[in-house]
């Protein structure tokens, strides 16, 4: 039961609830990796549910992720090798000359909230920047853009892994206010998030997708 | 009928000669894109903050020459001088806002100076200046009566945000309401203000730009609209009404779930109709066509800066079929014509608006 409150508090967002509830939930004899997925992850999974449907809004994803973020600082020490990495790694940025960051944040919010671990490469990240944070644990790569002007960028990051010799170990995805999904497939992306909800539930497949192929 | 008789009558939702145009916004690479069509000496594209006075001068002159070549019947102005340079790459405008300045469009709010209650107790809000409003100036004794003379003002939730940062805004709504009401009460006092040196400028429509939705849905939810946003808005809209302004709300992204509440609130008009963003003219005009002024709708994500001169012709023919039906439609791109726009096909757009614009009955 404490988990099922754990993932009521977390989509209202009370940090202080959610802190004394995973101590009661430790108490019960619970695991951290029980906390994480039944309660954490599993909240953040309706967050994002409810977010698709419309039912909530961004505010109330950024409180549910500010106390799903105070609930991971108690669990991370506790969790066996690194707990916010069990669904894979992503890199994420905002494409150059692109100074917006909101949308990317969102998104960075609900991968964590999925076990992603996100390396941001913050906003008007040059495709180098993208290129300088791929290494083999990567699985996958995330761009934004606001902007008409910008998202052609997005395209140049793709060559630019391409040119690196990156670009087959890894899926690409994107998304933002100037991208579509005709011009996700034009730039040779693998995945196009219409909003941040819909982009964790992308990178889960994607990411299946690649344990398949292996 | 001239341009401002035009466009005052489709903001009244009654029916002009013809289908009115307008411009919402425009950056400097369409006016010099366009401009090179009916005009010489026009300097390089850069930021208009880095041209000299006389490219400057030179630029603002296109944009009027645009307005009268093309048939233009509203021109929208807004605040000049009113920011300061801090470097090569930010500036800072009256409020104490810091914007990132970028080569590709949108300068992009980055510091915020209120961030806290106690922010507030330092700060000093601005005092609107008569001399940003250059710009109408200019366009009055330009245009003389001929055009519509619209002004774009920052609305309630756009001058929080800037003041607050984004996400610490939407945060404050649940953890302290009543600063958020204090951040908020400040800016409409300054719209206000400023209202009134519109006013005395000789203003026709003020334009309440406010974006609150993206492609999906409103960025806050319909309750925090009203009681945070609508709220301080509305009282512009009221006070401009009482001196006589039409009044015009702009928001990009998908308004269906707002849509009732904007109905409300007494615009007169409703911009920009983004396609992309579920705000389809043919369901728009059926369910509100005969409340309120449609303005926009012709697609300057993917169509104008990628289409063809045809498909937008096309668009602006479907969109004045489905639109302009007992008036109350004035034709604008689905936002601001951006650095990202081919300057061809915005003036596709002004000659498909005059070609199939014209009403067949008075």
């Amino acid at each position: 039961m404490v988990l099922n409150r754990i993932l009521e508090t977390l989509q209202k967002g009370d940090v202080k609830q959610i802190a004394d509830l995973i101590g009661q939930a430790f108490d019960a004899g619970m695991t951290p990796e029980e906390v994480l997925n039944q309660g954490l992850i599993a909240g953040m999974d309706v967050v994002g549910q409810k977010f698709q449907a419309g039912q909530i809004y961004i505010p109330h994803m950024l409180l549910a992720a500010r106390a799903m973020h105070a609930a991971l600082d108690i669990l991370k020490p506790l969790l066996a090798g690194n707990g916010n990495a069990r669904a894979g790694r992503v890199v994420l940025g905002t494409v150059r000359g692109d100074h917006h960051d909101i949308g990317k944040n969102l998104v960075s919010t609900m991968l964590e909230g999925k076990g992603f671990e996100v390396i941001d490469v913050g906003i008007d990240a040059e495709p180098e920047k993208f290129v300088a944070a791929v290494d083999e644990t990567i699985q996958i790569v995330a761009m934004s853009a606001l902007l008409s002007t910008t998202a052609p960028f997005m395209g140049e990051t793709i060559e630019a892994l391409e040119r690196a010799g990156l670009r087959k170990n890894i899926k690409i995805m994107v998304g933002g206010g100037a991208v579509t999904r005709e011009f996700a497939d034009s730039i040779g992306a693998d995945a196009y998030g219409a909003d941040a909800a819909t982009a964790a539930l992308l990178a889960m497949e994607l990411v299946a997708s690649q344990k398949e192929a292996r | 009928m001239n341009g401002k008789q035009r466009i005052l009558t489709a903001l009244a939702v009654k029916q002009a000669d013809r289908v009115p145009l307008y411009i919402h916004g425009i950056n400097e690479a369409p006016i010099i894109g366009i401009g090179r069509h009916i005009t010489d000496g026009l300097p390089g594209v850069k930021d208009f903050r880095k041209m000299t006075d006389s490219e400057k001068f030179k630029v603002l002159d296109t944009l009027f020459l645009i307005h009268e070549t093309y048939g233009v019947d509203g021109f929208t102005a807004f605040e000049i001088g009113h920011e300061i340079n801090l470097d090569d790459g930010h500036v800072q405008d009256e409020f104490g806002v810091t914007y990132a300045l970028s080569d590709f469009g949108l300068t992009v709010a980055k510091g915020h100076p209120i961030k806290e209650p106690q922010d507030l107790t330092r700060y000093t809000p601005p005092v609107p200046d008569r001399g940003h409003l250059l710009l109408l100036d200019l366009a009055r004794d330009r245009f003389k009566g001929e055009k519509a003379l619209f002004w774009l003002m920052r609305g309630t939730f756009v001058r929080c945000w800037r003041l607050m940062g984004m996400e610490n805004l939407m945060l404050k709504m649940f953890d302290d309401p009543q600063f958020v009401h204090q951040v908020a009460r400040m800016t409409l006092d300054y719209n206000l203000a400023q209202l009134d040196l519109l006013v005395e400028a000789g203003l026709d429509v003020l334009v309440i730009e406010d974006d609150i939705a993206d492609k999906n849905f409103p960025l806050i939810a319909p309750d925090q609209f009203l009681e945070f946003v609508n709220f301080y808005n509305r009282q512009i809209v009221e006070a401009a009404h009482k001196k006589g302004l039409k009044v015009v709300r702009h928001s990009d992204g998908n308004l269906w779930p707002l849509l009732d509440i904007l109905l409300d609130s007494g615009y007169d008009g409703l911009n920009p109709l983004e396609p992309q963003a579920g705000m389809d003219m043919a369901r728009v005009k059926a369910y509100c066509g005969d409340r309120i002024c449609l303005l926009g709708n012709i697609d300057c994500i993917d169509l104008l800066p990628n289409g063809t001169c045809g498909q937008v012709d096309e668009a602006v023919r479907t969109a004045i079929q489905d639109g302009g039906k007992g008036g109350g439609l004035i034709i604008c791109s689905s936002n601001s014509l951006h650095p990202g726009v081919n300057p061809e096909n915005c003036i596709a757009m002004f000659e498909a608006t005059r070609k199939y614009g014209l009403y067949d009955t008075p």
